[in-house]
């Protein structure tokens, strides 16, 4: 029971801290929401309007009273669910920006995570079992190469060579004509929008992955109980999945889930470049605007989710591995 | 299916995923995405003599496609341009002409009182007729709802508060409790809003307009949450003016994607920056792609003029003189924008401005480096044996500019003024800095030497005068235009009277007394003018805007354009 209090206590205490820095960190940097806002209409080089900016403080509210007082509206806000209106998407509510992007970034970026990692891992595990072959060569000295990629980089590449140059792919947003929803016209077109992305992310993301299995494995397959499984005559796929593959798994486990929650993050750049309608894009678009209340959102949304991760993880440890368990229990 | 061939492994493998994930539940990607172009052409009123489509970028990001709201008071309307809800006066901030709107005139009884004759016979477009009582309602939603008050009617902003604003038949009077002139721009700006919609609504900037009901020349066809498209509107006040039957407004790009984009003919025009767009635009057809950059505005060398030594006069006269704008026009801007007169107007456009006796000073600044250190040599700023300037008094002279970080242009810039800075023996070094901490230098005058923007528009008082004017200064939490710290009782008398008069005359004799300031006092330097930008096709459309044709500010003034387009032969 002491163990369970102790794990919520620590979840509670995070989860404070985050929402404490979310709150701070925008507005300890310089800038104010309503010039940015006024300065993104009028564009750069243009005459900023006094009067709007007057306008648009109004509109926004502008923060009254101290920090502190402000910050004790904020939990008063989010005690009750509220997370306010959104600076950039005025007068909508922050709740109904991040349910027009969730969906995207769900799909680009949970297939993407899981697709990486089974492509990596299994090719790590590939690599460590025919180790110094043709093939370990090619992959470990590939995924190296193609490790020092930075994905928006490729986005890039990708953008002009399938997109500008030979028009396979669409280059920018998540559909064109078609009217979201469930009929056929748009499904097949933010399918087509989401393979670039997609590309992009998975040429580099599962690179990770490979290496660290690959690296995890071999170390694995020089233990004395493969030796043993190898003398008692078990087949060599039983030796390489069951015995080396699953003890190797484990970090890779706990690196996964703390990836799935951090995605938001590293898909920032790609949905930029594509232009993508996912919550990456939002962020950056929040970030760009000083849009306080989406930023906030957005990133107590991502900071719960790698605590949750965190939470998931230590439970597939405990199934994937019984030491564990038996250690918490 | 061939056209799969070519995808990398991991593409194939995210095929299966993502049908997987049931986001495709059927099968793959064989036709193209590229829809066809939005077709219909069956426009009554004008005849066969028609653009059917012209193809425009989106004017609000299309990350959140789903809200949308066409409320022009939102922080981020969907569209910027008033297709639908449209101002009184459309003013070429070049020229300083007026094209009455929904206003066929505006008066001025002293500088107290504002008058608008209201056109008649206009509808909106749910066929109720447009009245002088909607303007007023525009304008009285300022004064209970300030968020509302984007024209700062009902505040002191470049002039006194309102008093009353209000509909006698057809005329619309707004009454101020002093001078005012200064927010005429403002006024003839805001978009006119009808009364039985937004009347019914409560707060105006809480609303979500999604259908909008406006006097506009265009009207929403259709919005997928991407793709905008407008369709002529038959009954507008003066449709035969407008030829194009639809437009499609989508996509948000960047520089290289515009041009490729633009090159392709899947756009009709861009008003984003494209650097170089003679060679990565005009280059690939110069018979249909065409540009024009017009002066909006100069790119200034702002000094803190209440910090040494750029509080010296004489100071600033020579920096101003060691500024080789030739090269900065060639690194920042691949020759396109010229070098920026002295006088802080955007000439020749606003040449009306300028009295005669200071047409000849109103050439740039020649880059004259012998005289830049003479007049140093003059004002006691010796040089010592490294070659680098002291103060009158002994003491070491260096400088700091500070320089948006990314702004690539600037940055350009700015080695070329530390460059002419150097080799007068004034110590200078360039530290680039995010734009956020600039905008922050700026509020609290911890600077020495930075970039800044000159609008210089039509009001004088609010263009050129704010700039100089002292109440115009930043303050610890708002920029106002005068950066520079420019602290001047003379100055400040002559804006305070340019506040006080509409009458074009009185108003050009003070202009020349700012003019005065700016070629004798330095208060700060024009380098090169800022550009508002337009690059357009002209294989469907022809009419646009142009150096020879200035009619219209390109990023400003769409509705001007669209009145003059016609079909290309």
């Amino acid at each position: 029971m002491r163990y369970y209090v102790r794990k919520i206590g620590f979840f509670l205490l995070t989860l404070w801290a985050v929402v404490t820095l979310n709150f701070l960190i925008p507005r300890l940097q310089p800038g104010d929401p309503a010039t940015k806002l006024v300065q993104r209409l009028a564009g750069r080089d243009a005459a900023l309007d006094p009067a709007q900016v007057k306008a648009i403080r109004a509109m926004l509210g502008a923060p009254d009273g101290s920090l502190w007082s402000q910050y004790v509206g904020y939990l008063g806000q989010l005690l009750h669910g509220d997370l306010g209106l959104s600076y950039t998407y005025y007068p909508y509510s922050v709740t109904a920006v991040i349910g027009q992007g969730i969906w995207w970034t769900l799909v680009l970026v949970t297939a993407t995570q899981v697709l990486s990692f089974l492509v990596g891992v299994t090719l790590g595990a590939f690599a460590a079992w025919r180790r110094n072959s043709r093939f370990d060569t090619v992959v470990t000295l590939g995924s190296t190469f193609l490790g020092t990629l930075q994905p928006f980089w490729i986005a890039l590449l990708l953008l002009y060579v399938l997109g500008y140059a030979t028009g396979i792919f669409p280059t920018s947003g998540g559909y064109a004509g078609a009217t979201p929803g469930w009929n056929w016209l748009f499904l097949k077109e933010s399918f087509e929008h989401t393979v670039l992305p997609a590309v992009a992310l998975l040429i580099v993301t599962p690179i990770g992955w490979v290496l660290g299995m690959r690296n995890t494995m071999v170390m694995n397959l020089g233990e004395d109980y493969i030796r043993l499984a190898r003398a008692k005559g078990l087949p060599d796929r039983v030796v390489a999945l069951r015995y080396a593959a699953r003890n190797a798994l484990l970090p890779s486990v706990t690196g996964f889930a703390l990836a799935l929650g951090g995605v938001l993050g590293g898909a920032i750049l790609v949905e930029t470049a594509f232009d993508y309608p996912g919550l990456g894009r939002l962020m950056g678009e929040a970030v760009q605007n000083k849009d306080y209340p989406l930023l906030q959102a957005l990133l107590l949304l991502t900071t719960t989710g790698v605590l949750l991760a965190n939470l998931v993880a230590d439970l597939l440890y405990g199934v994937l591995d019984p030491r564990a368990r038996r250690a918490q229990a | 299916m061939t056209r799969r061939r070519g995808l990398p492994r991991p593409g194939r493998a995210l095929l299966s995923a993502v049908l997987a994930t049931g986001l495709a539940t059927g099968l793959a990607a064989c036709g193209g995405w590229r829809d066809t172009s939005v077709s219909g052409t069956g426009v009554s009123g004008v005849g066969g003599n028609v653009i059917p489509v012209l193809t425009f970028p989106a004017e609000a990001d299309n990350s959140v496609g789903g809200l949308a709201n066409y409320n022009p008071l939102a922080a981020k309307p969907l569209v910027q341009t008033p297709f639908f809800y449209e101002p009184l006066i459309v003013r070429n901030n070049l020229s300083c002409t007026e094209t009455p709107w929904l206003a066929t005139k505006a008066t001025w009884t002293g500088a107290t009182t504002l008058t608008f004759d209201i056109r008649p016979g206009v509808r909106w477009s749910d066929g109720q007729p447009f009245t002088a009582q909607d303007v007023a309602f525009t304008f009285n939603l300022g004064k209970q709802y300030q968020a509302a008050d984007k024209a700062g009617v009902w505040n002191d902003t470049f002039g006194a508060k309102a008093s009353s604003v209000v509909a006698k038949g057809d005329q619309v009077v707004l009454t101020f409790s002093g001078p005012a002139v200064g927010k005429y721009e403002g006024i003839i700006k805001t978009p006119i809003l009808p009364e039985h919609v937004y009347g019914k609504v409560g707060d105006p900037t809480k609303y979500i307009d999604k259908s909008p009901v406006g006097t506009g020349s265009f009207l929403v066809d259709s919005y997928n949450g991407r793709r905008l498209t407008l369709k002529r509107n038959p009954d507008y006040w003066q449709a035969d003016k407008i030829k194009v039957a639809k437009i499609v407004l989508e996509g948000t790009y960047d520089a290289p994607s515009a041009a490729l984009k633009l090159r392709a003919g899947q756009l009709d025009a861009y008003w984003g920056e494209i650097p170089n767009p003679q060679k990565t635009f005009v280059g690939a057809d110069p018979r249909t792609n065409k540009f024009w950059y017009a002066p909006n505005g100069s790119t200034v060398l702002t000094t803190n003029t209440q910090k040494r030594p750029f509080s010296d006069e004489r100071f600033r006269e020579a920096i101003s003189y060691a500024m080789d704008k030739d090269a900065m026009s060639l690194k920042a801007t691949y020759g396109i924008m010229q070098p920026a007169s002295q006088t802080g107007l955007k000439l020749p456009y606003q040449s009306s401005l300028l009295p005669s006796r200071d047409r000849a000073a109103s050439a740039p600044l020649p880059y004259d480096v012998a005289k830049a250190g003479s007049l140093l040599d003059a004002a006691g700023y010796r040089k010592g044996s490294d070659g680098y300037r002291t103060e009158p008094d002994g003491s070491p002279l260096a400088v700091t500019f500070t320089v948006q970080a990314g702004f690539i242009d600037y940055q350009a810039m700015a080695d070329v003024v530390a460059a002419g800075l150097n080799r007068i023996g004034v110590r200078t070094q360039v530290t680039a800095t995010a734009p956020d901490s600039v905008d922050q230098a700026k509020k609290t005058g911890d600077f020495q030497m930075m970039f800044e923007f000159l609008y210089g528009g039509c009001d004088v008082a609010r263009g050129l005068g704010a700039k100089l004017v002292s109440s115009q200064i930043p303050t610890k939490t708002d920029i106002f235009p005068n950066v520079q710290r420019w602290d001047d009782p003379a100055t400040d008398a002559v804006v305070a009277d340019l506040d006080k008069t509409a009458a074009r005359s009185q108003q050009t004799t003070l202009a020349g007394r700012l003019v005065d300031t700016m070629l004798t006092q330095y208060p700060v330097t024009p380098l090169i003018y800022a550009p508002s930008r337009i690059l357009y096709r002209t294989d469907k459309a022809q009419g646009w805007p142009s150096e020879q044709n200035p009619y219209a500010n390109p990023s400003d003034d769409k509705l001007l354009i669209l009145t003059h387009l016609t079909p290309a032969r």
